[in-house]
Formats: C-alpha cells, sequence, structure tokens
C-alpha cells in the first residue's frame, strides 16, 4: 500500500479537501491528489479543538444513529519537496462512526492554506 | 529479435562507506542546487555527451515501517522468499523507527512492493513495504572524482559526446575502458558514461531484461523505439512493457511512434508539482451572499459596536476558543499578548484544568470574553473564505484575512488571522454560531502592506462641528440604544439635523439585517432596533430607569421645599 493510500483510508466516501481552494471530493480524487503531491515534512505549531454541538450532523446516513463531530484546528509549517517551506492553516471535521465493538473517527472534511497562498 | 539497442544487463554490489546528501539537494525543480536542470536531448535515445547529468537513475528507496524491530539478515531474507525477483539491497540501515535500504531497478523495486503485506513478523503481524523513487544515494567523493576525471579523458577520445548520435549501448558496453571500471554515481558526473555503472564483463545475462533500460534511463530520451528490442521478454504483455517504460523514462513523448498522454507523464514522481493555489471557495452565489452578510454584520458590531451585540449571533450552547501560534524551537512569550492569555494552543497548554476553562462554552460566556479582547478593525476586501461543509442544518467555513488594533499600546499593529464559523441556519438569512474558532497571528511584513489598502467607510468626528449639551446627551441615549460607538450616532444625528426618530429611522433601514438575528434554535424573540429605541422600558434604558427614580426621590422633594 503506497502513503497516499493510507492516507486517503482516513477520509469518509463524500469527504471533501480544500486544498489552497482547490476542490477535491471523494475518495478516488482524494487518492489521486495524494498520490500527485510530492514527499513533505510537516512541523505542527498549533493545534485546538472544539465538539460540534449535538444535534449538528455531517452526512448524515439514515442507518446511522447521530454522530459525533469534533472540529481540530491547526497550523505549522510544511515543506514540500522542491518548493519552498510554507507557513499552513488546516483544519479537520471528525466524524465518529460507532458499531457495536468499536468506535471509528474519520475525515468528513479537510480545509489547508498556506498562509502566504497569494504570493505561492 | 535483434538486440540493437540494449547491452549486457548489470549486478550490483553494496558500496563501500557511502554517505548520503538530505533527499532536498536531488529535486530537479530546485534552481540552487546548479546542475539539476534537465536538458532536451535528441530522440532514438541519443544524447549529448558531456552535458548529460548523470543523476535521474532509476534508484528507489524501500521502507520497511516498523523495521527497526527486525535484524537485518531475517528481514532481508524474508522479503527475498516472497519477491519473485533476486534483488539486491544497497546500503541497508535503520532510520529511527524504519529499516530501509536502495534497489537500483524499477521491475526489481516494483516486485519488492507486492510484497507489502504478505509477510509476517513472528507475532503474526504483517509487515508492510513502502517504495519510492529515490535520488541517487551519494557515495564518497573522493572515488567519485578520480573516476569522473578518469572517464572525461577517456570519453573525449573515444567520441561518445558527438550530438546528434544514437546511442548504441551495445557499442558502449563492449568498451573495455568501460567495463573495467567502477563507476559510481552521483550528481557531478557530468558525462554519459554516468549512465553505465558498475559494469562487469561477466554479467552477460541472457534475458535482456528492463534493467538494461536502466542505464539509458539517465539520458531522458524523448522519444524511444522500443517495439524492436527484446524488452518484451521479461513481461507478460506489451501494455505493462510500455507503462513500465514509461516509469523508467518520464521525459518520454513518443515511443514507438505514438505520442504519450501527458497524464501518464503526470503523474510520476519525478514530476510532482504542487496545485496552483486559488482563491475563496464558496461553493455557490447564493452562499457567498450568505456568508460575506454574515462576516459584515458580524464585524461592523465587533470592530465598531459594543460586543455585547454579538449574543444574539451566537447559539446558547455554542463554543468558542482562541489559539496563537506556538514554535517549540522558540518558546519566548510571544507579542501577541492580550491574546497569549487565553491561547488554547494544545501544543503549549497541557494543562487539563486550563484546557476546560478556555474552551469558552455558552454565548454569555463567549461574549464575555470577545469583550475583553482588544479592539480591532477588519479589513473585510482582505478576507478569504473556504467553504468546508455544507448541508441543510449547518454550514462550516473559515475565514482567513488581517486586522488592525486600534487602541493601546499595539495601535496600528496589523495581525492576520483565521477564524472557522459552523453555523445554523436562522431566519431571515442569518446564521447562529455554535462553534467559533480563532487563531490569531502577526502578518507577515507583505500581507501588512496590503492590508486596509481599501478606505474603511468610517465617519470620522472631525466632519461634525462642536455640539451642544443637548445634542451631546442625545449622542449619548443613541449610542447606548443602538449599540453602537459615539462617532456613527454622532454622524447620524446630525446628518438627521438632531432628529431623533428620524435618526433612528435611518440607522434602522441601514442596517436593519444586523438587528435580524434570530435564531430559532434555542432562544426568544429579539427585538428589532426600532423597538428598542422608541420603549424606554427596557433593559438598555437602565441608565434612564435609575436617573428618573433619583429625580423623583431626590430633585424633587428639593423643589417642594422651596
Amino acid at each position: 500500500m503506497t502513503m497516499s493510500m493510507a492516507l486517503t483510508r482516513l477520509y469518509l466516501d463524500k469527504a471533501t479537501l480544500i486544498w489552497n481552494g482547490n476542490v477535491v471530493t471523494g475518495l478516488d480524487a482524494l487518492a489521486n491528489f495524494f498520490e500527485m503531491l510530492p514527499s513533505s515534512e510537516f512541523q505542527v505549531n498549533m493545534l485546538d479543538c472544539q465538539p460540534v454541538h449535538g444535534k449538528i450532523r455531517v452526512f448524515q446516513e439514515q442507518a446511522t444513529p447521530s454522530q459525533t463531530t469534533v472540529l481540530v484546528v491547526t497550523s505549522g509549517i510544511v515543506k514540500f519537496d522542491g518548493n519552498k517551506q510554507h507557513y499552513f492553516n488546516q483544519n479537520f471535521l471528525l466524524s465518529a462512526h460507532s458499531t457495536l465493538n468499536n468506535t471509528v473517527w474519520k475525515i468528513a472534511s479537510d480545509c489547508f492554506r498556506f498562509q502566504d497562498w497569494a504570493s505561492s | 529479435m535483434s538486440d540493437a539497442h540494449v547491452g549486457p544487463g548489470v549486478r550490483y554490489t553494496p558500496y563501500a562507506n557511502p554517505t548520503y546528501r538530505r533527499r532536498d539537494s536531488f529535486h530537479r525543480g530546485d534552481q540552487t542546487r546548479g546542475n539539476m536542470e534537465r536538458e532536451r536531448k535528441p530522440p532514438e535515445g541519443g544524447m549529448e555527451g558531456n552535458r548529460q547529468e548523470g543523476t535521474s537513475r532509476t534508484w528507489f528507496k524501500i521502507t520497511i515501517p516498523f523495521g527497526i524491530k527486525y535484524d537485518e539478515k531475517w528481514l532481508l531474507n524474508l522479503i527475498q522468499s516472497q519477491c519473485s525477483v533476486p534483488f539486491n539491497p544497497i546500503k541497508f540501515h535503520y532510520e529511527k523507527m524504519q529499516a530501509q535500504f536502495f534497489v537500483e531497478n524499477a521491475s526489481t523495486a516494483f516486485e519488492l512492493k507486492k510484497v507489502s503485506g504478505k509477510i509476517c513478523n513472528e507475532d503474526n503481524e504483517s509487515i508492510s513495504i513502502f517504495v519510492s523513487p529515490s535520488p541517487v544515494p551519494y557515495f564518497e567523493q573522493k572515488e567519485q572524482k578520480s573516476t569522473k576525471v578518469k572517464l572525461i579523458k577517456k570519453t573525449k577520445i573515444k567520441e561518445y559526446e558527438v550530438p546528434q548520435q544514437a546511442l548504441d549501448l551495445q557499442r558502449l558496453h563492449s568498451d573495455p575502458d568501460v567495463m573495467s571500471h567502477d563507476i559510481e554515481m552521483g550528481p557531478n558526473l557530468r558525462n554519459c558514461m554516468a549512465v553505465s555503472p558498475r559494469i562487469h564483463e561477466e554479467n552477460m545475462p541472457k534475458v535482456k531484461s528492463e534493467g538494461e533500460l536502466d542505464k539509458v534511463k539517465g539520458l531522458e530520451p524523448e522519444e524511444m523505439c522500443a517495439d524492436r528490442n527484446p524488452l518484451c521478454t521479461t513481461f507478460p504483455d506489451k501494455s505493462t512493457n510500455i507503462s513500465s517504460i514509461l516509469e523508467l523514462f518520464p521525459k518520454l513523448l513518443r515511443l514507438d511512434d505514438h505520442e504519450v498522454p501527458p497524464s501518464i507523464i503526470f503523474g510520476i514522481e519525478a514530476y510532482k508539482k504542487l496545485p496552483v493555489c486559488k482563491g475563496s471557495v464558496f461553493g455557490s452565489e447564493t452562499l457567498k451572499n450568505l456568508i460575506l452578510q454574515f462576516l459584515q454584520q458580524y464585524y461592523w458590531i465587533y470592530d465598531y459596536g459594543d460586543r455585547q451585540g454579538l449574543l444574539v449571533a451566537y447559539h446558547d450552547e455554542a463554543c468558542f476558543s482562541l489559539t496563537i501560534p506556538f514554535n517549540s524551537e522558540d518558546p519566548a512569550p510571544s507579542s501577541l499578548g492580550e491574546y497569549s492569555k487565553g491561547s488554547r494552543n494544545m501544543k503549549k497548554l497541557k494543562d487539563s484544568i486550563l484546557r476546560v476553562q478556555l474552551l469558552k462554552h455558552t454565548k454569555r460566556d463567549i461574549v464575555d470574553f470577545l469583550s475583553v479582547l482588544p479592539k480591532t478593525q477588519h479589513d473585510l476586501s482582505s478576507f478569504v473564505v473556504d467553504m468546508c461543509v455544507q448541508t441543510e442544518k449547518m454550514l462550516c467555513f473559515s475565514v482567513n484575512g488581517v486586522f488592525k488594533e486600534v487602541e493601546g499600546i499595539c495601535q496600528a499593529r496589523v495581525c492576520a488571522f483565521t477564524r472557522i464559523f459552523i453555523a445554523t441556519p436562522a431566519s431571515n438569512s442569518s446564521l447562529c454560531i455554535v462553534n467559533d474558532q480563532l487563531s490569531v497571528r502577526d502578518a507577515s511584513p507583505t500581507v501588512t502592506q496590503g492590508a486596509f489598502s481599501t478606505p474603511v467607510p468610517i465617519p470620522s468626528s472631525s466632519s461634525v462641528p462642536t455640539i451642544s449639551q443637548e445634542q451631546q446627551e442625545m449622542v449619548q441615549a443613541f449610542s447606548t440604544q443602538s449599540g453602537m460607538s459615539l462617532q456613527w450616532p454622532k454622524k447620524c444625528l446630525h446628518d438627521s439635523n438632531w432628529d431623533y426618530t428620524r435618526a433612528s429611522q435611518i440607522f434602522r433601514s441601514v442596517h436593519s439585517e444586523v438587528w435580524e438575528f434570530r435564531p430559532t434554535c434555542n432562544q426568544g424573540p429579539t427585538r428589532p432596533l426600532h423597538e428598542v429605541i422608541h420603549r424606554p422600558d427596557n433593559k438598555n434604558s437602565k441608565g434612564a430607569k435609575v436617573l428618573a427614580i433619583f429625580i423623583i426621590l431626590v430633585v424633587l422633594p428639593l423643589f417642594s421645599g422651596m
């Protein structure tokens, strides 16, 4: 399994990534997108999270009970191969799916942006 | 089939004492490294002798996560047992938790990739293998230099640097000078001979395998005819063969007289580029209008009004938190003084009690907290919005922009922020905030320069002449009841000729949307502004009530005594 495939498995089927204004929806598109990205090294300098108010459901499916959702916010520095380093901001909405045996958290939405995106 | 275009295969033995440079230094796009630029090559695999940069070979790095647990010999034997081709691991080593080694052959790398998950350790846990293209592992320069010099001398004599000449590998490999050299690949080798490392005469394989093409790969041909070569023998079908060729020769534009689709070229590791960065993502024009209107209203109150006025914008059970960045290498107190006190950056803040305290919950707590943050002026024209989620019941979007501090010792300092709002739609096309996360940082110089270039339409007090005592009181009352700071009410009253009713009507018509935050999810009806102004008997005119009582109880008795 490649690294990008492993990353894609963290996302819900209908998840969306907005990467510096580029919208990527669905697992196939996500897999392609991550495959296309150069290798990177991240350094996280900030992390915060909040529970999303209970009645909000992200991508609620009929069959599942209400999902717990968490907002995760992070920022720091990233260096992609062949590019200068950038400060970035990223936020995730994580959605929990519980079965009888365990709970799985997956990314429902991912929003990433360089702080200096306009001059990139 | 003739083998006119390929030579003998090679066997590689581990190099002694190699040293490694960081991967970055090999990247093709990085101009500062000098000798990395690719050059156009004539078709048919021909090359221009001494201009060849022998840096883009088919080296692959094989990584075994958590490989540090395993003995080298045991691991390699295990992998070989499942691998359909023999492989020669170069420079096996452990790096952090991983085991790593290199192979110099794309087909070997392919086969090794397939082994991932098919092998298990003694605890029956499956072992993964990750494969990625790698720049040439860098070996001792001394050895390389001498070899390089020698070869250059030789090749000049041998005329291998004649351009436009189709490369005949057969010729090359039968050259005794080339064959006898242990040539190490490295980024500084500047001639075509660098294509062929360690060619030993005794290694004349019967199968004309893909391994031979590895040598040509460094030449970066743009056109090839593979169908006349015996390459096909190693692969079951033509399409696999073609894919392998394309993988090995990323710059190939034509193969067997057919154009290579750009999508195939594009996907290869060597050419990975970052996607172009774009601006705001709104999803639709309707959502754009909704969000922009919301932001205008929100920041109008946040910057110019009493922030208590934001109570109507939040859900009862809303959450808010604030962070400033923390760089563990530079943990000096931040210049973002007022914000750092409330920062809930969990990279820095480990105290679980504080973590709970700094997550503001309920709109009352949130608005009280916002009210003590420094006064600001946001540049709405700088806002970039990413609309992350939209469902019937929820909008999640992030806003990036800049603001200025407008009072205190840090006046005029420009800060950059990212704010994430999660909101539910409320009536009258407004939004009810359930989650709000703000992160603040110092703005970079380029950002600071561009900020606030659009003049902010706030009237200045200098445009209004001095006013009487009575007018002052009117301004004060208007300010208290509308929640707006003194400059605006003054201007508004002045423009309406100090007609209080008229002024309030003007204000209402201009800012009616502001007062129609009416979140149905949590609270009772909110009064629109005009009701607030014309009904003194409400919480906003507590002051008036006290004054009235004072007059009745204190002042009147004094008069009655006269």
